[in-house]
């Protein structure tokens, strides 16, 4: 459809010099008259093809100044005297899906190549590809490997008993799947409760499928059922089988105002294992029961800011004594001559690698993030900030940045991290102490 | 009959009348809305949209939505161009929003004035319901070729407190919608034009334009196309559904 057509009143009045400057004058006066000669909706461009494909290409360079003696620079840098890193990556993911009636083929690639001051490395991965078959809207199959983001938190999802772990800097990145095997019920109602929705999905662990998940030869069940009740959004979630412990959950959002959202999460696992560092320096193997929390709020203010605060109680996380313990192996490690003895330095690698070194190990954490919508009436540009405190040593990662989307299809971000904290505390032993980060992607 | 109490009859019947004709009035501004929502767009519908935001330099960024609805309150509109924002899709259900992100796998709770896009257009832009059902008629005055309508917003839900509807009298279409805040100061301003047959008996505008004194020099044009009346499940116009928006369109 082409609005500039010859049935257009303004196509059917003649040339001429009179009348063009009678229309220059009433498009100077009365542009909105005028608008939509300049504009067309062809209908090409709302044509649905059955195969369909997109994704983006993404440089990225960041250059860190290295906390140098920090416990994490020693464990994981070849070169503890290296003072900074400058990495350069370039990332592609490939999004598609082929449909053909009720059935459709979904898939997500990444890949990224990455040079730094150390070597080149490179990565390629399947996020997720699988079959679906939605006979109506109430019900749908799907089977492969995909993605799943149960839980309501922005930062964290302790009810997110299939999830991958997401970053807090950049919780809207893509993730890895698990294959499975998944239905979906729906359900809408008249009444209080509006919806009701049901997903099931079976997920194996065997020699080479999800074996990252659990421990192997098992077939899990997880569930997760949705409702939509007086306004808030409820679901309770379960996980059961012999690859991990069985864990329950609940999760809720709604508004308590037009402009004011709440959210909330709760999981409990009764068996949670864990893998402690003694007084002794000797690990162990613990099982507890685990409960965590999560509470949140968005909250819009009249002058376009965007506010999200969330408080994490990790109750499967490691104490304050406990993650001290391990910083002091790890110090006691440094201090030892590494020509003749790196038996404190090993101990302090291997419980990193066994959860230590894992991001947020700790038990409570503050999450908040401040945007503000085309300030200075910049069209596009989203400022932030983003906090990340782990309440318990007073730790933190500040991270200032400016978002850019004016060009269609590119994104340009720039961000400042400032990572800080005392000795032995989890931001004060990271492994750098700062970092500046321009990223451009461009979308296809 | 004394005088007096001639009077006091006279007085009563004015009462009556008018205490007849108050909500006669009223009716009647509404029934000019529902008047003008019927002509707009059928009860259950899908629809194509191209949002264009044009800068004072000219430079322009083009987004086009398809949207279903259904019944009073059930909308989700799809992002289906540009790349960048392909597959996000945002669900109102009554006076609840949510925001669905390919890449985030989620919906997110949202307000009606945040902006899916950026621009002037805002969610409440993206997702309005008829404006029967979020507004009602406070006052209307007539003028010869128009019908002048002051509404006010049914909930404090609805992103603007009250509006000035300009309703042609012969087509009973609006022809422009000032939007105000609660207090008073003038949000934006929309202009509907380029009258088109959709088919099926729906004649209406196909180009919306909003200008906002917030954002002066910048300017952003609505285009319609393929408004259709079509019936939907209720179970579209759920969470769980929102990922497979795209599966509709034909």
């Amino acid at each position: 459809m082409t609005y500039a057509n010859k049935s257009s009143p303004w196509r059917r009045i003649q040339s001429g010099p009179c009348i063009a400057l009678f229309l220059s004058c009433l498009a100077l006066f009365f542009p909105h008259l005028c608008a939509a000669e300049e504009f067309s909706f062809d209908l090409e461009e709302i044509e649905k093809k059955d195969l369909q494909m997109g994704g983006y290409l993404e440089i990225r360079g960041e250059h860190m100044d290295l906390n140098q003696g920090s416990v994490f620079s020693t464990l994981n840098l070849a070169d503890p005297d290296e003072a900074i890193v400058d990495l350069l990556t370039a990332a592609m993911q490939l999004d598609g899906s082929y449909a053909r009636g009720i059935s459709s083929l979904n898939w997500q690639l990444k890949a990224a190549a990455q040079e730094d001051t150390s070597g080149w490395s490179d990565m390629a991965d399947v996020y997720s590809a699988y079959f679906s078959l939605k006979a109506d809207p109430s019900l749908s199959l799907a089977l492969g490997k995909k993605s799943y983001k149960w839980g309501k938190g922005y930062a964290w999802n302790p009810v997110g008993f299939i999830n991958r772990s997401k970053d807090p800097n950049n919780p809207e990145e893509a993730l890895e799947g698990y294959i499975t095997a998944e239905t979906d019920f729906i359900k809408s109602y008249q009444g209080p409760l509006q919806t009701a929705a049901l997903t099931l999905a079976v997920l194996p662990v065997w020699e080479d499928i999800n074996e990252d998940f659990g421990v192997s030869d098992n077939v899990n069940l997880a569930a997760k059922l949705y409702l939509l009740y007086l306004d808030t959004d409820i679901d309770l979630i379960f996980l059961g089988g012999d690859s991990r412990s069985d864990r329950f959950g609940l999760d809720f959002s709604t508004n308590l105002a037009p402009h004011f959202e709440i959210h909330g999460e709760a999981a409990y696992i009764p068996e949670l294992e864990k893998i402690i560092l003694e007084e002794d320096n000797s690990s162990s193997r613990v099982e507890d029961p685990a409960f965590s929390t999560l509470l949140g709020i968005r909250y819009l203010s009249a002058n376009d800011i965007t506010t999200i605060v969330e408080y994490y109680y990790n109750g499967g996380g490691y104490s304050q004594e406990e993650m001290s313990r391990f910083y002091q192996l790890a110090a006691a490690g440094l201090a030892q001559d590494p020509v003749l003895d790196t038996t404190l330095l090993d101990k302090a690698r291997e419980m990193s690698l066994k959860g230590y070194g894992r991001p947020q190990p700790g038990r409570q954490y503050l999450y908040s993030k401040w945007t503000m919508k085309e300030p200075f009436d910049i069209l596009y540009f989203t400022p932030g900030i983003t906090a990340l405190v782990n309440l318990e040593d007073q730790s933190y990662s500040i991270s200032p940045e400016g978002v850019y989307n004016g060009l269609t299809n590119w994104e340009f971000r720039l961000r400042f991290s400032l990572i800080n904290g005392g000795k032995a505390t989890e931001y004060g032993e990271k492994g750098n102490s700062n970092k500046v980060e321009l990223r451009i992607r461009y979308f296809f | 009959m004394p005088k007096n109490r001639l009077s006091h009859l006279h007085i009563a019947v004015a009462l009556l009348l008018l205490s007849i004709a108050g909500p006669a009035l009223a009716l009647d501004g509404n029934e000019i809305l529902r008047q003008v929502d019927n002509n707009m767009q059928p009860g259950s519908y899908e629809m194509y949209r191209k949002l264009i935001n044009i800068e004072p330099d000219g430079t322009k960024k083009e987004f086009v939505l398809y949207t279903v609805k259904t019944g009073q309150d059930k909308m989700v509109a799809l992002f289906i161009s540009p790349a960048s924002e392909e597959g996000r899709a945002t669900l109102r259900l009554g006076d609840n929003m949510w925001l669905y992100i390919p890449n985030v796998g989620k919906p997110l709770r949202i307000t009606s004035l945040q902006s899916v896009t950026g621009g002037i257009f805002n969610n409440s832009d993206i997702l309005r319901l008829d404006y029967h059902v979020e507004y009602e008629a406070e006052s209307i005055s007539e003028k010869e070729e128009s019908y002048q309508l002051k509404l006010k917003a049914r909930t404090s839900s609805v992103a603007y407190d009250h509006l000035q509807m300009i309703v042609d009298k012969k087509s009973m279409l609006p022809t422009s919608i000032e939007c105000y805040a609660v207090s008073g100061m003038l949000i934006k301003t929309l202009h509907y034009s380029k009258i088109e047959d959709f088919g099926d008996g729906l004649v209406r505008p196909s180009v919306l334009e909003t200008e906002s004194p917030l954002h002066k020099d910048y300017r952003s044009l609505m285009l319609f196309a393929k408004v259709q009346k079509k019936e939907f499940a209720d179970e579209v116009f759920t969470l769980n559904y929102l990922s497979k928006v795209n599966d509709l369109r034909k």
